[in-house]
């Protein structure tokens, strides 16, 4: 459960332009509910753009944004103190320990020093590295780093974490684990932004997703029901799916007669309860005998790469 | 049977405690940070030859100290009592070989921050750049001045242990209590700033290193080869000695105007000089320090 009621984060307008002409968001406006939040686009789409203009490490060219309920223009170091910042690239000193780098974050974030340590410990307990903490970094694996970075992130007990790719460069099992703990710190009170172009992640630990594509929102909304809208229907009318398809497309829906005879009803960006309800009516008012009806919801990448390539 | 029977283990997830104590301002997190570059340049909490150069290096600066302190004990109450071969004032001068202490722990200060990419995790906490150039700045210069301080509290302390009357002793010597920490003190803030500086703008430790005895360095060469060609080895060339230039604002704290004998001693208002283009060397470091961390993350 989020902590507080205000959105994630809000974005109005919000517009990066870097020297060069390189846009990297381009009129951004999304509100993000607290929860699990997948944000999600191809590389170079401008999450991590977003997730700086987030952190109020660099300043927007046009529009603005609220984290946490706080103006980042106006107060950067304030939504600082709610967040928790995982970066995509290598970020750890190798000459120190676990322990020593994420206790020195969490003073940095404001904990006293005995605090500090004693949240580290707790949150490298958390993260898996009870029995590694007081190794030095330099021989630490890939899912080891991860953990620790998550640990820096956590350390200060954040009511926001941005986690930027957290499951790159993973094994498939250190990649479950990962998306396991980020799925856990729903249950601790603890919003999450995952920027990933890994749409299964964010499909298996997010409960809203939010998609941009050079740097626009392509779509917002509950993971749920954008799976939804973008499922099928699929209909047995005893060989008549050609009557079938021409009313439905009348009635916009894009429906096409596979080989077996059966039509294939798209719900494209409709709710696929709508959608259901058009063809029961479409299937009564001609009369056809309907021998089966099925279902299918479609997966993140489907509905990214319908969205992408209507655009 | 023993009576474990019916007993059963138990695995405890300890889950997530939600942190509800006190937090420290940016003032806390810029202390936070200044403790831990401190600690990081001392070796604490790290491999043993990380430890070695900087307590290695304090024991070779107090040794003139105590070597003096020895003399003064084994020629008390004979007619050599009294003998010194290196004054306070001189003594701070031997600060100018901890630009060798500054090559090496500012650059491993700053440097890894940037090669490692540990600032976009610095900045995404609480504090802004000029936080930052405060805490390490002051973190060297902290170390500096104590690297400075504590071999001439050995000679005080033992100059007054050794003499005839340690309240005499104190009583002649009272204006040294704040002449060597206020010269000391000049000297670490200039070193300690250049050091930070030239680490800021490379990510490589021993190139930051060597930039910086080569900017110490060849200034000093060459407006000694220019100075030298001077009918009284007396110039304001002499202020463009970076590496000496603290040195006359040393002697203008010990004798209230630069010393005679130096390339400045014959230069009208060369202590005015050497205090103006101190300032400066100064005010440009800082300059550069908050522009280079005005976008921490770029």
């Amino acid at each position: 459960m989020a902590r507080v009621d205000t959105p994630s984060f809000v974005a109005d307008g919000l517009t990066k332009l870097f020297p060069g002409g390189t846009t990297a968001l381009d009129g951004l406006t999304v509100a993000v509910p607290r929860g699990s939040v997948g944000l999600v686009g191809a590389n170079g789409a401008g999450k991590t753009t977003l997730f700086r203009l987030l952190l109020g490490l660099i300043g927007p060219t046009n529009g603005s944004v609220e984290v946490c309920g706080m103006a980042v223009a106006t107060d950067p170091i304030g939504v600082r103190r709610r967040l928790g910042f995982m970066p995509e690239h290598d970020c750890l000193p190798p000459d120190q320990t676990a322990a020593d780098v994420v206790a020195t974050f969490g003073e940095l974030s404001g904990l006293p020093p005995r605090a500090a340590r004693q949240r580290a410990s707790d949150v490298l307990d958390l993260v898996g590295l009870d029995e590694a903490r007081f190794r030095s970094m330099a021989g630490f694996s890939t899912g080891m780093r991860q953990r620790t970075k998550l640990a820096q992130a956590l350390v200060a007990d954040p009511e926001l974490v941005l986690l930027d790719e957290p499951t790159a460069g993973l094994d498939p099992i250190g990649r479950e684990e990962m998306l396991a703990l980020v799925e856990r710190l729903g249950t601790f009170g603890i919003s999450v932004v995952l920027a990933t172009h890994l749409l299964d992640d964010v499909q298996s630990v997010c409960d809203h997703v939010v998609m941009i594509d050079g740097g626009r929102l392509v779509l917002s909304g509950p993971t749920e029901k954008l799976l939804e809208r973008a499922g099928t229907v699929r209909l047995d009318v005893g060989g008549r799916s050609e009557d079938l398809g021409r009313a439905l497309r009348h009635r916009g829906l894009t429906t096409e007669v596979l080989e077996d005879g059966t039509a294939e009803v798209t719900a494209d960006g409709q709710d696929i309860d709508d959608v259901l309800d058009i063809v029961r009516d479409t299937v009564a008012d001609l009369g056809l005998p309907l021998h089966s009806l099925s279902t299918g919801y479609a997966s993140l990448d489907e509905v990214f790469l319908s969205q992408a390539s209507g655009r | 049977m023993s009576g474990a029977v019916g007993a059963v283990g138990a695995v405890y997830d300890r889950g997530y405690r939600p942190y509800d104590g006190p937090r420290r301002g940016r003032g806390g997190t810029v202390a936070a940070l200044f403790v831990a570059s401190i600690r990081r340049a001392l070796g604490i909490r790290r491999s043993w030859r990380q430890k070695v150069f900087p307590w290695v290096l304090l024991a070779i600066v107090t040794v003139p100290a105590v070597v003096n302190v020895g003399i003064g004990y084994v020629t008390r109450d004979t007619p050599a009592e009294g003998f010194s071969f290196i004054t306070y004032r001189e003594y701070v001068g031997v600060s100018s070989a901890l630009l060798l202490f500054v090559a090496l722990t500012a650059p491993d200060v700053v440097c890894p921050d940037r090669r490692h990419r540990v600032l976009s995790l610095i900045f995404a906490r609480p504090l802004v750049g000029h936080d930052y150039v405060l805490a390490k700045v002051g973190a060297v210069t902290t170390i500096v001045f104590g690297f400075s301080i504590l071999p001439q509290v050995v000679l005080f302390v033992g100059q007054m242990l050794v003499s005839d009357g340690a309240l005499d002793y104190l009583r002649d010597n009272a204006e040294v209590l704040w002449q060597v920490p206020v010269a000391a003190g000049l000297l670490a803030v200039y070193y300690a700033t250049i050091g930070v500086v030239v680490a800021s703008l490379t990510s490589r430790r021993i190139v930051a290193g060597v930039a910086l005895l080569a900017l110490a360095l060849v200034p000093s060469v060459v407006t000694g080869a220019v100075i030298a060609n001077d009918a009284d080895e007396s110039s304001p060339v002499a202020v463009l000695d970076l590496l000496s230039l603290p040195l006359h604002l040393r002697d203008v704290v010990f004798l209230g105007h630069v010393d005679p004998d130096s390339p400045l001693g014959g230069v009208s208002a060369g202590g005015l000089m050497a205090a103006g283009m101190y300032t400066l060397v100064l005010v440009a470091a800082v300059a550069i320090l908050l522009l280079r961390y005005r976008e921490p993350d770029a």
